[in-house]
């Protein structure tokens, strides 16, 4: 290493995480599988109420991370159910190697995990029917040409 | 002679895609590939932009 210059002073050496902070990493997110979805896709949440519709509006919160779009009008949530206190969520992904899974899994989880009268959140993903542009809502669209991309 | 990168020689190259800006078919192809896999890069005559497809 080279001493002819001066680096930057690091603030603390001895600086540590947060021990209040529990830092968890994507990569142990907890979820199931599942072969095909049993309803119609993609799911919207249109009319639904209570904490169903509230486990809605935590996933209209989250976006795509490359885009500025709901995943919800994106196209990837297959079906919520909540029951006593347990919510599910069936999502998808746009193809099957996306390198976002992990990340986009475990805030969906943390999000609806978060949701009042939500204990416990169960996400499972789904590859059946695969996802396809015609998903996007029609919402969805105007964002991504908002955007600056055709569909 | 070297191969060709073969992205460059995919079908719908001349498919005019619409622009989101302005609504233009006026358009080319300008890569195959974007900044994501399922995306392409194109390129309006009419107002001038560069946008992306999805695809």
């Amino acid at each position: 290493m080279s001493s002819e210059y001066e680096r930057p002073e690091r603030d603390d050496d001895d600086a540590m995480a947060c021990g209040y902070t529990s830092y968890d990493s994507d990569d142990d997110v907890e979820y199931a599988e599942k072969e095909s979805a049993d309803n119609e896709v993609p799911a919207t949440g249109r009319g639904a109420e209570g904490v169903e519709r509230r486990v809605w509006e935590a996933l209209y919160r989250v976006e795509d991370p490359e885009m500025p779009i709901s995943i919800v009008d994106l196209g990837l949530i297959y079906g919520v159910d909540v029951d006593d206190g347990t919510a599910t969520v069936d999502m998808t992904l746009t193809y099957t190697g996306c390198p976002a899974r992990d990340m986009l899994l475990n805030e969906v989880k943390q999000s609806v995990a978060a949701v009042d009268g939500v204990e416990t959140a169960e996400i499972t993903l789904v590859w059946s029917p695969g996802w396809t542009v015609e998903m996007v809502t029609e919402q969805g669209k105007e964002s991504l040409r908002e955007f600056g991309l055709s569909v | 002679m070297r191969n060709r990168d073969p992205s460059v020689d995919t079908s719908g190259k001349y498919d005019q895609a619409e622009c989101p800006y302005c609504g233009s078919t006026d358009t080319e192809r300008d890569h195959p590939k974007g900044p994501s896999l399922c995306r392409s890069m194109h390129y309006c005559n009419e107002c001038e932009q560069p946008f992306e497809r999805f695809s």
